[in-house]
């Protein structure tokens, strides 16, 4: 097969690279129609009240002011991915400070947000709960009273008050497995609430056509959640829906699902006009999402020797005011509290609630980070009261190719070995560190496993009149380069250049259905829809060279740039181009030249090997990539610092599509995990969010980077895909704060239980350890 | 809102008297920050960037500068002639954000904003450096240590601009360092040290030391600067004037540090400072 392999295994420059550099990038926020009007919205300033009425009249009669809309004009039902707990906009209450309430269309973008705060809103304020505790206290305010009848797709707890989801899996014989252990440890440890910090706030443009039909250019993971949702919230039939991705600035899992889309609609949909919103900084983080904040007890138990034989979790995440991805972003997290490694006896238990807070769900690692930092964290304690080195310890119990993992499903392949002695050979990983004066230097190390197979996609590639290839997938390149990867993958298959094939924008009227660019799934699942797609192409094209050369199809075969031969003959009367190929389809036989893909991860637990109960089923998500990660930091000992110095990374592939956009996942994951690690952590004062600003809430930034963040991409085939590919963009993340913790921890001899390592608390527990 | 760009200093006081609600736009970093999340809401902005005479830096005949309000502090981290005990005020200006923000914020807009978390404060008051005040009716000079009189408030009376800051001759010898911690670089400081330091045969021959973000304003304490003068700098003297200091000073708590690590970064960022500028010196 070396001739499908040309375009993959390199790097071309993305494809929107130019235009991203030049400034010209379309973005859903820079888009303008003709009459179009801005959007701005009305949020509620209570954590929990009961809305009694709207005047929206001083609003209507400010001039430039073109339509307000509430929760009455709202024509369809509830929404929700996994819960339909919540509306377009609040209705009945408001159950987070921030939530939109009412929005307004006008002339200019100024006009709205003052009209917006011209929409009288009369409240009766309800006791509201901040935290996890007040939330499941006795007799608390229940957030959603009528829970118990809302439309679930998983088993939720009955009559639990605040609490959404209860989830459970027993492996082995659970908690008794203890009994096994020459030494166990246990530990609590508490994970921040981090925000997305994509660099383009939540933005859409809506407009209704004459017939009836609703365009909607936004700024999304997901066409089809999004068209998905328009249906579901307001009624509107999908022939009625039209939803496209602009560039997108950004999304970490914070636009997986829908977000301003609803409102801009309704907006649009009641001016008659088109209506454009973009969301402030402050908006979008006051009142779109944020990763579970949470507590983990953790507890393993090993044989003298490192043999791992026990693992119990228990978990509670907050979840905020409204379930969105949270039952899923829990059992994901419990499918990787045992870790990847071979424990036989297993207990992972984990709970959501309800909060008056903002909405916690998907971003970037969905669960894992929370469990990997309480896990990892704790296989070096394990590691230092065992006595042995926290690489060899998980070497020792790395999770291989035909082991199962906690549900059952069996890995196809894993690199988790080999990338553990990767990076200790290349972090160089017992020679000692000097440190400047002051300071402590010390490495650490993780290891992780994250999934990449998930839910559907399809592919359509077509033969254009000159010999090209269009592809169309509805998969939207979120800033990783997906666009570039999956033209690659097209390319490979019908041996052609890249710049032979074209990636059709994302749009809900031509493209097949795809779930949507989460989970580290496109290059995984939808490259497999593209394959079988671009296949089929190849399989018509050879048709008809056979019947154009007179000769058997089976000794044909393809040639670089667009051409089929027969092999062993390389004259070139021996060969047809695809645009010769193109034209007898189109102008004389056979008829245009279309092939199509379609995958469904499908993957059963088996409830043989796992007991679950409360669990979302997890079977439409599967194989697994492994990756480790060491890294050096230095702690300030004067004032708690942490600064990491250099960081190693190394992720299995399955086989680099394109290494480029690899290496910078890598680059840029392992950064977001170390803001995760280090500084950024969303504060409330009850449930007052105290810092929506890039001014108090600090990421890192170039700056604060290691100068290396060494990517060592490894290539170990997964069997289950025809490229052998497998998705790497969540694992640096996952991996860098439990590196991050071991490795202050071989600095200065803390074992810290708690994310964001602030200097505050760094420096605290410096002092207190004397 | 109206909008005034006068080119001359007089013209621009007057507008400012005309209109008891205009303010003077400067960079704007800070102004029109605050104008989008109405936290003012200005008659009037009368823009300073075309009045020539708040744009230079002079060097005075005596060794000292006179430095334009309208000087941005990029110009001033670039400015090779503040060396010695003034290198504190470049240091200062050189941490403060990040380019965007040197580039179009100045050190009047700084000083008149009076933000005691801002990096330029607490470097002025260690340098000894004076504020020349323009006003509708005179001009006068306030010491730094005295213009700041509280958060967000300063010696300025209403339709009085800041058009100037002198800097004095430091003493033969002197070494300025600015030493600030934040959460991420160009964050605002969760505490930062300026000190201005002469050694003279291994003794503390002159020292002014100054906390950022201590305090409502910058915090100066003669006491912990007499315990420091004449001393080696040894451990002891070093905590003893960080205890005078830390006593001196009442931070606030935010999402930047408690007060109490704050008050614990005294000592630690004081220690460091000094043998920065000990080094140097
Ligand atoms: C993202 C960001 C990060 C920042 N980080 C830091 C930091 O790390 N450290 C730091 O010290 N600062 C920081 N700043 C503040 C920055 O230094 C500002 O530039 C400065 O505080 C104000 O300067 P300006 O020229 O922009 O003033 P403006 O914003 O124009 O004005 C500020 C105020 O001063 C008044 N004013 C301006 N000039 C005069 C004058 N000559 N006389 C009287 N009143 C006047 C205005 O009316 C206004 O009330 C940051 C600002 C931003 C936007």
């Amino acid at each position: 097969m070396s001739d499908i392999e040309s375009a993959i295994g390199k790097s071309p420059p993305r494809l929107e690279a130019a235009e991203k550099a030049a400034g010209q990038a379309l973005f859903s926020g820079d888009m303008v129609l003709p009459g179009m009007l801005h959007g701005a919205l009305l949020t509620s300033p209570y954590a929990h009240a009961r809305i009694l009425s709207y005047d929206a009249s001083a609003a209507l009669a400010h001039p430039g002011v073109k339509a307000v809309v509430t929760a009455e004009d709202i024509t369809g039902g509830a929404i929700g991915p996994l819960v339909r707990d919540e509306y377009a906009l609040a209705r009945g209450k408001t159950r987070y400070i921030g939530e939109p309430v009412a929005a307004v269309a006008a002339e200019s973008e100024a006009i709205a947000r003052l009209a917006a705060r011209l929409v009288e809103v009369e409240y009766e304020e309800l006791p509201a709960v901040a935290t996890i505790a007040e939330a499941m206290a006795e007799g608390a305010p229940l957030l959603h009273e009528d829970f118990a009848d809302y439309f679930k797709i998983y088993p939720a707890p009955e009559n639990g008050g605040n609490l959404m989801t209860r989830g459970e899996a027993v492996m082995g014989r659970g908690t008794d497995g203890f009994d096994e252990a020459d030494i166990v440890v246990e530990g609590v440890y508490e994970v921040g609430a981090q925000y997305h910090a994509y660099m383009e706030p939540v933005s859409v443009l809506a407009a209704f056509a004459p017939d009836g039909r609703v365009t909607v250019w936004s700024s999304t993971q997901s066409i089809f959640r999004v068209q998905a949702n328009l249906h579901e919230g307001l009624g509107i039939p999908m022939t009625k829906i039209r939803c496209v991705a602009a560039r997108v600035g950004g999304g970490f899992g914070g636009k997986a699902e829908v977000s301003g889309e609803l409102v801009a609609v309704m907006l649009a949909r009641k001016a008659a006009a088109p209506v454009r919103l973009v969301l402030s900084r402050d908006e979008d983080m006051t009142s779109m999402r944020a990763r579970h904040p949470g507590t983990l007890r953790v507890k393993t138990g090993a044989k003298a020797d490192g043999t791992l034989v026990a693992r119990e979790v228990e978990l509670w995440f907050d979840a905020g005011a409204y379930a969105d991805d949270s039952p899923a972003v829990l059992s994901v997290s419990l499918q990787y509290a045992r870790g990847p490694y071979n424990i036989p006896h297993v207990h992972v238990l984990g709970h959501a609630v309800y909060t008056n807070k903002l909405r916690f769900g998907a971003f970037r690692g969905f669960g894992n980070p929370q469990a990997s930092f309480a896990g990892e964290s704790q296989i070096d304690e394990l590691a230092e009261k065992l006595g042995i080195d926290p690489i060899e310890l998980r070497i020792k119990n790395a999770i291989k190719a035909g082991d199962r993992w906690l549900g059952g499903q069996t890995i196809t392949s894993s690199a988790l070995g080999d990338a553990l002695r990767a990076v200790r050979a290349a972090s160089d990983w017992t020679r000692p560190r000097a440190a400047p004066a002051g300071c402590k230097r010390g490495l650490g190390v993780s290891a992780v496993a994250h999934t990449c197979a998930f839910l559907s996609a399809g592919a359509i590639v077509r033969l254009q009149g000159d010999g090209t290839v269009i592809v169309n997938t509805g998969a939207v390149d979120i800033g990783q380069g997906s666009d570039t990867a999956l033209s690659q993958m097209c390319a490979a298959a019908l041996g052609l250049d890249i710049e032979q094939v074209s990636f059709a924008t994302p749009d809900t009227d031509s493209a097949p259905y795809n779930y949507g660019t989460v989970a580290s799934r496109v290059t995984y699942t939808v490259g497999h829809a593209v394959h079988e797609a671009a296949m089929a192409v190849r399989a018509q094209l050879f048709d008809h060279a056979a019947a154009m050369l007179e000769c058997a199809p089976e000794r044909l075969e393809l040639r670089p740039g667009g051409r089929v031969g027969v092999s062993g003959e390389p004259a070139r009367n021996a060969e047809v181009s695809f645009a010769d190929i193109a034209g007898r389809s189109l102008y004389a036989v056979g008829g245009p030249i279309t092939g199509s893909g379609s995958f469904m991860t499908s993957d059963p637990l088996d409830p043989e090997h796992t007991k679950t109960s409360g669990l979302l089923d997890l079977g439409v998500l599967s194989v697994r990539s492994f990756g480790a990660q060491a890294v050096e930091v230095e702690v300030d000992e004067a004032t708690g610092a942490v600064r990491v110095v250099e960081a190693w990374c190394a992720h299995d592939a399955g086989r680099a599509v394109n290494p480029g956009a690899i290496e910078s996942q890598i680059h840029g994951a392992f950064t977001q995990g170390m803001g995760y690690a280090l500084t950024e952590e969303l504060l409330w004062e009850d449930c007052r969010l105290v810092n929506p600003s890039f001014m108090d809430y600090k990421f890192p930034g170039a700056m604060e980077a290691p100068e290396r963040i060494n990517a060592i991409v490894l290539e170990t085939p997964e069997v289950s895909h025809p490229l052998g590919v497998k998705g790497v963009a969540e694992q640096p993340l996952v991996a860098a704060a439990p590196a991050i913790n071991n490795a202050v921890s071989a600095a200065t001899g803390l074992r810290l239980k708690r994310i964001p390592l602030t200097p505050e608390r760094v420096l605290n527990a410096l002092l207190a350890k004397g | 809102m109206d909008f005034y760009q006068p080119t001359s200093l007089d013209a621009a006081l007057a507008l400012l008297a005309a209109d008891p609600e205009a303010l003077p736009l400067a960079g704007g970093a800070t102004l029109v920050a605050m104008m989008n999340a109405d936290l003012v809401e200005p008659s009037a902005l009368v823009s300073l960037r075309d009045v020539a005479e708040l744009q230079t830096i002079e060097a005075a005949a005596d060794g000292g500068f006179r430095i334009g309000a309208m000087i941005s502090h990029a110009a001033l981290a670039d400015e090779a002639r503040l060396g010695g005990g003034n290198e504190v005020v470049r240091q200062a200006a050189a941490r403060i954000a990040h380019p965007q923000v040197r580039n179009i914020g100045t050190l009047g807009g700084a000083v008149a904003h009076g933000d005691p978390s801002s990096d330029l404060p607490a470097a002025l008051v260690a340098a000894d450096a004076a504020i020349e005040i323009a006003g509708p009716a005179a001009r006068r000079v306030v010491a730094a240590e005295n213009f700041f009189e509280d958060y967000l408030t300063t010696a300025l009376k209403p339709g009085e601009m800041v058009s100037a800051i002198t800097l004095p001759v430091q003493p033969e010898g002197a070494v300025g360092h600015y030493e600030k911690f934040a959460r991420v670089h160009g964050g605002y400081a969760t505490l930062s040290v300026a000190v201005v330091l002469a050694m003279a045969g291994g003794e503390c021959s002159h020292v002014r030391v100054a906390l950022g973000a201590a305090g409502a304003t910058p915090v100066r304490v003669d006491a912990a600067e007499a315990r420091l003068l004449g001393s080696v700098l040894d451990a002891d003297a070093v905590r003893d004037a960080a205890a005078i200091l830390a006593e001196a000073s009442d931070p606030i708590d935010d999402v930047r540090g408690s007060a109490e690590y704050r008050l614990m970064l005294v000592p630690r960022l004081l220690g460091r400072a000094l043998a920065a500028a000990e080094g140097g010196a």
